[in-house]
């Protein structure tokens, strides 16, 4: 047999891509990096913060070099109404100073600079070309065995010990090895940003932050009759307005979603955020949303899922973290990848490490301990119920009612809890699952 | 040798190459498989436009040369950086504007500092001898020309496609070597542009103006009121006509430098 033409061919030049070729390359595997793109991040979008902590050991005081935008020292929880607003606010300094935590992020930047890491360590990168394909060919052992890509170029083909996919939500690649099965609707939701410019000293000024300093905000109850959330980033000199709806509610009804980004940003607690910013991007994309319960196999003959393509993100109401989690995978997908080729057993049972490795760290230890999270927080009375009864409360608290006497904490709870249409039954189960998810 | 002379941006909004600069190519590249000449990529940038310079690698270009410098030297510079690197390429062709939306003087500058023809914003070329191709002229009109020496040429977008690269040749680019300026270019034959000048009729002499006063003759010589040579219409058949037009020319002064 033909000596392969790469050790290790790795589908999408995203955070997981990049993180699965830096591993491979940097052990001296002779690694492709294919990309559908012009550059690495020209297709992607997300909401705008990154974590990336998990790359401390890979490059080191990464916090010097990553094109960045701000450190994000303040995270705040909004729970909105139509007419009302509660929101918990937290800061922390420290996180604007090494070794630092979450920071917003332009993809196209961030991508590409990972990609460079990959480039640098040896890694062969290859744009403007998109993988159509798998090869496959029969081992004398193993049944089936993924061989290499076919790509749209003339004359594509390429022959690798190991195929690493990272193509991305709703993987095709995944999905023409039978590691999925039927894609359900009600398992993602559609992502929505616009991103708006102002200037820097205005972001400052009203989000209340100074040099690189930045803000996160997450939001329940601004999407109307449909479920989901909404979030407000800052970067240096624009801002992120989106939402991220539930597929099938957002099916089932008319609105769309430039008209739900557009209520959000007429709330009496987000128009001042927002006034004045020029529209200077909208993008759209999908987000694997129900973790555990859709995740594929991730390790086929020859074949590694790993980032969104294996529906790794982690999208759990407060958290939004697809790509440490994709950084994640993808760097243990190439550690296994090297240990496979090294032992020289590339079969699924020769990848079994990465089941290991995947199931050892936060990459599923995060997933398994929030796996109710998500249905929990799309949930309808999550979503439309005790938007109305938390606010409710807060005005009942903070409502001078002379000449009657303030209310008891527990009377407004109750009072609150029925005028929102809450049963007592529910409420308890809900607490139990948040308690369980979040606890 | 052909030269395809392309701009590769690489910032945040935009990035790669124009599709003139990417039609610049493939024409330069047909010009070459239509000649048998070789084809050269050349660029005036950072080491971010070796980009651009491995898609013209991978579509077929032999050789590419980057000359360092910063990315937003003008025009001028750009041109007079390019200048050496093109000497000795008979037909160089570019785009007629960068991926940044660029003013398209490149190529002209290029044509002074060469002393060569040009013909700007093309949108056909026919590689037959001489070589023909087609500019697009205000009023939906077209102007066509045969292009006889040496020249730089720019083209619109539209005039080609970039041929898709197989991926053996797209991977071989990837670590091929951008040759810096300064690594010698081997010319492929002797080629000595033509001085080639702006087209001015010779002066002629007229009969000093009539008149008593220096005013009069002021105004024999401006007076726009006196009543215009009126035009002449001709009826007669083609060779007839072509020889009373040339007749009147010739009276006119237009002809001498051409006789
Ligand atoms: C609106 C929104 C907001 C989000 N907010 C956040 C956030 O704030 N923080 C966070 O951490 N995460 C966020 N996420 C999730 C995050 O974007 C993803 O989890 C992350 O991008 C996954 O990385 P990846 O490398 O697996 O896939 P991707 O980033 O999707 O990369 C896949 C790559 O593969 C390429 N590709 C696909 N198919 C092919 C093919 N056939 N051939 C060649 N190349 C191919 C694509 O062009 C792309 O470059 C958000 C997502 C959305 C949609």
């Amino acid at each position: 047999m033909p000596e392969n033409d790469f050790d290790v061919v790795v589908v999408g030049a995203g955070p997981a891509g990049s993180c699965a070729a830096i591993e491979a390359a940097r052990s001296g595997l002779r690694t492709l990096l294919l990309e559908r793109g012009p550059f690495p991040g020209s297709k992607n979008m997300y909401g705008g913060v990154v974590y990336p902590r998990i790359l401390d050991d890979l490059i080191p005081e990464w916090w010097n070099e990553a094109p960045l935008q701000r450190w994000v020292t303040r995270r705040s929880t909004m729970v909105l109404t139509d007419t009302q607003a509660l929101t918990v606010d937290f800061r922390n300094e420290a996180w604007a100073a090494p070794p630092y935590n979450g920071a917003t992020a332009h993809r196209p930047e961030f991508d590409r600079w990972l990609a460079d890491h990959a480039v640098a360590a040896g890694a062969t990168l290859l744009c403007d070309t998109t993988v159509t394909g798998l090869l496959r060919g029969e081992a004398r052992r193993s049944g089936r065995v993924v061989t290499g890509v076919r790509t749209d170029r003339p004359d594509g083909d390429v022959t690798a010990s190991v195929v690493i996919a990272c193509d991305g939500v709703n993987s095709f690649i995944a999905k023409e090895a039978g590691l999925y099965g039927t894609p359900n609707p009600k398992d993602f939701t559609l992502g929505v940003k616009e991103t708006l410019a102002l200037p820097r000293q205005v972001i400052d000024q009203r989000f209340g932050v100074r040099d690189l300093e930045g803000v996160d905000i997450e939001i329940i109850g601004c999407t109307g009759g449909i479920n989901g959330g909404g979030f407000v980033y800052t970067n240096l000199e624009s801002i992120a307005v989106g939402v991220v709806l539930k597929l099938t509610s957002l099916a089932a009804q008319t609105t769309r979603p430039e008209e739900i980004i557009a209520r959000m940003k007429r709330h009496a607690a987000i128009a001042p955020l927002v006034e004045g910013g020029e529209l200077v991007e909208y993008s759209a994309h999908l987000i694997p949303e129900a973790g555990l319960r859709m995740m594929p196999e991730m390790t086929g003959n020859g074949l590694l899922i790993a980032g969104d393509a294996a529906a790794l993100c982690l999208a759990a109401g407060i958290w939004l973290e697809g790509v440490n989690f994709a950084m994640g995978s993808g760097r243990y997908a190439g550690q296994t990848a090297v240990e496979a080729i090294a032992a020289g057993d590339v079969s699924q049972r020769g990848l079994r490490g990465y089941a290991s490795r995947l199931s050892d760290t936060f990459v599923l230890r995060d997933h398994r301990k929030l796996r109710r999270a998500p249905e929990l927080v799309l949930g309808d009375r999550v979503q439309h119920l005790y938007p109305s009864m938390i606010t409710g409360m807060a005005e009942r608290m903070f409502r001078v009612d002379n000449p009657s006497p303030k209310p008891g904490l527990r009377r407004i709870f109750r009072e609150e809890r029925k005028r929102a249409g809450v049963s007592r039954r529910a409420l308890l189960r809900d607490s139990r699952d948040a308690f369980r998810s979040f606890g | 040798m052909i030269a395809a002379c392309i701009k590769s941006i690489d910032d945040r909004s935009t990035h790669g190459l124009s599709p003139a600069d990417e039609a610049a190519i493939e024409m330069a590249l047909r010009h070459g498989e239509a000649t048998g000449h070789t084809v050269i990529a050349v660029t005036v940038g950072g080491a971010r436009a070796d980009r651009g310079l491995r898609v013209a690698l991978a579509s077929g270009v032999k050789t590419a040369i980057r000359v360092d410098a910063p990315n937003d030297t003008e025009s001028a510079a750009v041109a007079a950086a390019l200048a050496p690197v093109v000497a000795h390429s008979a037909t160089v062709w570019c785009g007629d504007y960068s991926a940044d939306r660029g003013t398209g003087s490149v190529p002209a500058f290029l044509a002074a500092q060469l002393r060569r023809q040009q013909a700007l914003g093309l949108i056909s070329a026919e590689f037959v001898d001489p070589l023909r191709v087609t500019r697009r002229l205000d009023g939906g009109r077209r102007e066509v020309l045969r292009i006889t020496g040496p020249a730089v040429l720019s083209v619109e977008g539209s005039i080609a496609r970039l041929r898709r690269a197989s991926l053996r040749p797209a991977l071989a680019a990837q670590s091929a070597e951008v040759l810096p300026y300064g690594t010698t270019v081997v010319p492929s034959g002797k080629t000595s542009p033509p001085a080639v000048r702006p087209y001015r009729p010779r002066a002629r002499v007229l009969p000093a103006p009539s008149g008593a006063t220096a005013l009069d003759r002021l105004r024999v010589l401006t007076d726009s009121s006196a009543a215009p040579e009126p035009g002449e219409t001709i009826e007669a058949g083609p060779a007839e006509a072509a020889a009373r037009i040339i007749e009147v020319l010739r009276g006119w002064g237009y002809l001498e430098l051409a006789e």
